[in-house]
C-alpha cells in the first residue's frame, strides 16, 4: 500500500508540477480599459532601448520612435526634409548663421502638466553636455557652441544654448548654420527633458535612475506600461499642442519582421514601424487582403559598399571595382522596380544632386585591374545574412574581371566593428539618407570615424569643412560638387543604389503620413481610429 | 537525506562551469555592446572607447569575470546595458508569460502525447499507430518558426478565428479568455514541437515492456488487457516517459525563443534573443543563471522521482 501512494505521489508531484508551473505563469492582471477606449495596436520588429531618450544604446531608429511619442521635438520633418513647426513655432537664422533662435509654442506642457519653457530646453542641453553625465550620442552636440569635439561641455566656455525668455531659445554654433539643416540632421537626438522633476537626481545617475522606468515627458503621447523590449502602452496626450491624439491607447508590440504583414492582415496590427513598409514580393498578398498599397516619392535606403582603403589601398583597384559592379541589375534584384543606381551618396532629386561620375564598364575595369597593384589576393566581403544574396551578385561581378573575393556573413554588429578594426576588406551596408548633401560623407572621414580606414584624411576634412563653412546655395552647391569629384576619383566607398518603400494604407486608422516615418518622427497627432 | 545534499553539492561546480563558459564564450564573439551601439550609423572611435570604459571592458576578462561573480554572490545580477534596468526585474517581468506559453505548451503535449504512444505500442496494428506515426514525422521534421508562420496564416490570415501576435489585445493586461485566444497558436506550435518526442518515448519503452514475458505470463495468467498495459506494462515504463516530460521543464524557463520572437510573446526567449543581438551580457549571464539553475533543479527532481517511482533506482537513475 505504502509503495502505491509513493508512485501515486510521484505522478501527482509531476502533474501538480507541470500545472503549477503553466498557471503561475499568467502575470499581474490589471483593469482592462472600460467602455469604449480605443486601442491603437502598433508593431514593431526590433525592440527599443531605455526610455531615456539620451541613452539609447544601439542609437537606433526603433528607440528614435518611441522617444518621438513620449518626448516633444523641435520641429517635425518630412521624407523631402521640409520642416514643419512643433514644439517651436518658428525658427529664424541669427548673428550671421552661427545661431537659431527658436520661438517655443507656449501651449506646450510635460505629462505632470508643468509648462515647457526654453528654460527646460536649455537645462535640457545643460545636463545632458555635462561631462559627467554618461549619455550616449553627446557627440550630436557638438556643433554647439561651448562645447569640445565630443559634444561635452568645454570648461571655461560658455554653452551655446539660452533662453531669451519663456518662448525664445537660442543656440549658438561653431560655424554657421542653415536652421533647416540643423533640424534635419539633429532633431530627431533632440529631446525636451522635465529638468523640473530630475533635479534631485545626481548628473552621474541620470541615465540609469528609476525615473526613466515611468517617464514623463512632453510629446503626444504619455507613458502607461512597459515590458521592457516587448511591449510599450502609451496614452494619447489629450493637451498635446499640435492636437490630441484620435485614439485612447496605443499598444506597441515588438514582433519579428516575418509576422508584421501577416498580423495587419489578420487585424491584430493597425499599422507597423516604419510607415507599414513592404517589399515588392509581398505587395500581392497585402493587395489581396483589400489593401491599398502606395510607393514613396523619395527614397528611404541608400545601399553602399564599403571598402577599406588601406587593405585596397591603390585607388585603380577601388576604381575597378566601381565600374566592375553592375549597380542596375543588382538594384533590380534587390528591390525590384523601386530602386535606382546610385553614382554618389547625395539623395537623387534635391539640389545638390549631381549627374554620376561612375557607370557600369567591366572592359575598362578588368583594364583599370590589370595596370594596378593588384597581386591576385582574395579580398573578404562581409555581409549580413538578409544581404548574402547582394553579396553573391557582388562577388560574381567582381569575378568576371579577375577579383578574387570569399564572402563572410555575419552580424551587423559584427560587420561594422570589422570594418572598424580594418578586419574585412568590403562589406555592404545600408542607411537611411536625408535631403542633406553631407548627411553620409559629413561624419565618415574623420580620424575618430574612418570607418573606410582612409590612409590620408586631410583632403577629405579640407572639402567637407568648405562645404559646411558656405551657406549661400550656389558657391555650397560648387564646393558639394568639388568634393563628389575628388570622391569619385579616390573611390573610399562604393555606392550603389538608393530603393524607395511601399507603404500600406492602414484600414482601421487615418491621417498616418507614411513616408516621415523613415525621418524617425509620426504625426501621432494627426492619427485617428474610429471606435470599435 | 545525505545523498540529496551530495547531489546538490556536486551541482554546485557544474553551476559555476556553466557560468564560466558562457561568459568567456560570450566575450570571445566578435563584437561587443559598444561595437553594437550605433551600428549602421556613424558611431565614433572615441564614443566605442568611452562606452567600452564605462562598462568595464577595458578590463581584464578574469577581472570582469571575477566582479560578476562577486555580485551574483551578493544576488544582484547586475543592470542591463541596453534598458538600463535591473536584469533580476527584467527576467522576472518575462519568466510568467514564458512559463504560461511553454507549459501549457509541454502539458497539452504531455495530455495528447502520452496516451497516443500508449495507443500506439498496445495495438501496433491500428490507425492510433499510424496516427503516432505521422504526428511523430511531422514533429520531428517541422522547425517552429515554419509552424509559428504556418498556423498564423491559416487560423489568423486565411480563417480569421485567433490573434496572430502578441499577449493581449490591447497592452499589458485584459480578460482571461482574450489571453487564452493569444496563447492558444504559440502554445500548440510548442505542444507540437514536443510531442514527437513524448510519444516516441512513451510507444518505444511500453512497447519493449509489453514483450518482456511477465507481460506474457500476466496474460496467461488471464489478466484483462487494460491491467495488463496500466498495471504492469506503463508503470515499467514510466521512468523514460517521466525523463522526457522533466527534461521538457527547463524549457519552461528559458523560454521557446522562435516562437516568441515571431508571436510577438513576452517571454524569456524573446528577452535572451534581443539580448544576444545587441550584445548585451548581463542580460545573457541573468538568463544563463535562471536556465542553469533550472535544469541543475531538474536533474535532482528527477532523482527524487525516479526512487519514489522504482525504489529500487539509486541515486544518479542507475538502478
Amino acid at each position: 500500500m505504502n509503495k502505491h501512494w509513493k508512485r501515486a505521489g510521484a505522478l501527482l508531484l509531476t502533474l501538480a508540477l507541470v500545472l503549477g508551473l503553466s498557471c503561475c505563469g499568467t502575470p499581474e492582471q490589471e483593469t482592462a480599459p472600460e467602455g469604449e477606449a480605443v486601442n491603437l495596436n502598433y508593431g514593431l520588429s526590433n525592440p527599443w532601448d531605455a526610455l531615456m531618450p539620451y541613452y539609447s544604446l544601439s542609437g537606433s531608429n526603433y528607440s528614435r520612435i518611441i522617444y518621438d511619442k513620449l518626448y516633444d521635438r523641435l520641429a517635425y520633418i518630412q521624407a523631402d526634409g521640409t520642416c514643419l513647426p512643433r514644439a517651436a513655432k518658428s525658427w529664424e537664422s541669427t548673428e550671421d548663421g552661427r545661431a537659431i533662435l527658436f520661438t517655443l509654442d507656449e501651449r506646450a506642457a510635460f505629462h505632470d502638466g508643468t509648462p515647457v519653457t526654453a528654460q527646460h530646453w536649455v537645462e535640457t542641453i545643460q545636463l545632458v553636455t555635462d561631462p559627467a553625465c554618461g549619455i550616449l550620442g553627446q557627440n550630436s552636440f557638438a556643433c554647439l557652441a561651448g562645447t569640445n569635439e565630443l559634444g561635452a561641455q568645454a570648461a571655461g566656455e560658455t554653452l551655446g544654448a539660452e533662453a531669451v525668455d519663456d518662448t525664445h531659445l537660442k543656440l549658438s554654433f561653431k560655424t554657421p548654420m542653415i536652421p533647416e539643416e540643423f533640424l534635419v540632421e539633429y532633431n530627431r537626438d533632440l529631446y525636451v527633458l522635465p529638468t523640473h522633476l530630475l533635479q534631485d537626481i545626481p548628473v552621474e545617475e541620470l541615465v540609469t535612475d528609476g525615473f526613466w522606468s515611468k517617464p514623463v515627458g512632453s510629446g503626444p503621447c504619455k507613458f502607461v506600461s512597459e515590458v521592457s523590449g516587448s511591449t510599450l502602452v502609451l496614452e494619447a496626450n489629450q493637451d498635446y499642442p499640435l492636437g490630441a491624439p484620435g485614439f485612447d491607447t496605443m499598444t506597441i508590440t515588438v514582433m519579428d519582421k516575418a509576422n508584421l504583414l501577416t498580423a495587419l492582415i489578420a487585424g491584430d496590427l493597425d499599422y507597423y514601424a516604419f510607415g507599414a513598409n513592404v517589399s515588392e514580393e509581398n505587395q500581392p498578398a497585402a493587395l489581396e487582403a483589400g489593401f491599398e498599397v502606395v510607393a514613396d516619392e523619395v527614397p528611404s535606403t541608400f545601399y553602399e559598399l564599403m571598402l577599406n582603403n588601406t587593405s585596397i589601398a591603390d585607388k585603380e583597384i577601388r576604381q575597378a571595382i566601381d565600374k566592375a559592379i553592375d549597380k542596375t541589375l543588382l538594384c533590380q534584384q534587390a528591390t525590384g522596380s523601386l530602386g535606382s543606381a546610385a553614382t554618389s551618396s547625395i539623395l537623387p532629386d534635391t539640389p545638390y544632386a549631381a549627374p554620376g561620375h561612375g557607370s557600369y564598364d567591366p572592359a575598362q575595369a578588368q583594364k583599370l585591374l590589370e595596370g594596378s597593384s593588384y597581386d591576385g589576393q582574395t579580398y573578404t566581403l562581409a555581409c549580413t545574412s538578409a544581404r548574402s544574396s547582394i553579396a553573391a551578385l557582388l562577388q560574381q561581378d567582381l569575378e568576371a574581371i579577375g577579383l578574387k573575393v570569399e564572402i563572410e556573413t555575419v552580424d551587423s554588429a559584427t560587420l561594422f566593428a570589422g570594418m572598424s578594426d580594418g578586419l574585412y576588406d568590403m562589406a555592404v551596408a545600408s542607411h537611411t539618407p536625408t535631403a542633406l548633401p553631407l548627411w553620409f560623407t559629413g561624419s565618415r572621414f574623420t580620424q575618430d570615424n574612418n570607418i573606410f580606414q582612409v590612409q590620408e584624411l586631410a583632403p577629405y576634412a579640407k572639402l567637407i569643412s568648405a562645404v559646411k563653412a558656405e551657406t549661400q546655395e550656389q558657391p555650397r552647391m560648387d564646393r558639394v560638387d568639388e568634393l563628389e569629384q575628388y570622391l569619385a576619383d579616390q573611390v573610399p566607398f562604393v555606392p550603389l543604389w538608393f530603393s524607395a518603400s511601399l507603404r500600406i494604407q492602414s484600414k482601421t486608422v487615418s491621417g498616418i503620413d507614411y513616408p516621415a516615418s523613415t525621418c524617425c518622427n509620426e504625426n501621432v497627432w494627426q492619427w485617428s481610429k474610429a471606435a470599435p | 537525506m545525505k545523498q540529496l545534499t551530495r547531489r546538490s553539492l556536486s551541482a554546485i561546480p557544474v553551476f559555476f562551469g556553466i557560468t564560466l563558459l558562457v561568459f568567456f564564450m560570450m566575450n570571445m564573439a566578435p563584437a561587443t555592446i559598444a561595437d553594437a551601439a550605433g551600428a549602421g550609423e556613424a558611431s565614433s572611435a572615441a564614443m566605442r572607447t568611452a562606452l567600452e570604459a564605462e562598462l568595464g571592458f577595458d578590463k581584464p576578462l578574469p577581472l570582469r569575470y571575477l566582479s560578476w561573480l562577486g555580485d551574483l554572490l551578493r544576488g544582484d545580477l547586475g543592470t542591463s546595458y541596453r534598458t538600463g534596468q535591473s536584469v533580476s526585474g527584467m527576467i522576472a517581468q518575462r519568466m510568467g508569460p514564458s512559463l504560461l506559453l511553454t507549459g501549457t505548451g509541454v502539458l497539452a503535449a504531455v495530455v495528447l502525447g502520452v496516451p497516443l504512444g500508449i495507443l500506439a505500442a498496445w495495438k501496433p496494428g491500428s490507425g492510433w499507430k499510424r496516427l503516432a506515426g505521422g504526428l511523430t514525422l511531422f514533429s520531428f521534421s517541422a522547425p517552429g518558426f515554419f509552424l509559428s508562420l504556418l498556423s498564423i496564416d491559416l487560423f489568423s490570415v486565411k480563417l480569421g478565428w485567433l490573434p496572430a501576435a502578441g499577449m493581449y489585445s490591447a497592452g499589458v493586461s485584459g480578460s482571461g479568455s482574450d489571453l487564452l485566444r493569444h496563447l492558444l497558436l504559440p502554445a500548440g506550435v510548442v505542444c507540437l514541437g514536443s510531442l514527437g518526442n513524448l510519444i516516441r518515448q512513451t510507444q518505444s519503452a511500453l512497447g519493449e515492456v509489453l514483450s518482456e514475458d511477465y507481460i506474457r505470463t500476466a496474460r496467461a495468467k488471464g489478466l484483462g488487457e487494460g491491467a495488463v498495459v496500466w498495471k504492469h506494462g506503463f508503470r515499467s515504463a514510466l521512468i523514460p516517459v517521466l525523463t522526457t516530460v522533466l527534461n521538457h521543464i527547463p524549457h519552461f524557463i528559458g523560454g521557446s525563443m522562435v516562437v516568441e520572437r515571431i508571436f510577438g510573446w513576452p517571454g524569456m526567449g524573446s528577452l535572451l534573443f534581443t539580448s544576444v543581438n545587441s550584445r548585451d551580457y548581463t542580460v545573457i549571464m541573468g538568463v544563463t543563471v535562471v536556465v542553469a539553475l533550472a535544469v541543475l533543479g531538474m536533474s535532482l527532481l528527477m532523482d527524487l522521482v525516479y526512487r519514489l517511482v522504482d525504489p529500487a533506482v539509486t541515486w544518479g537513475g542507475v538502478p
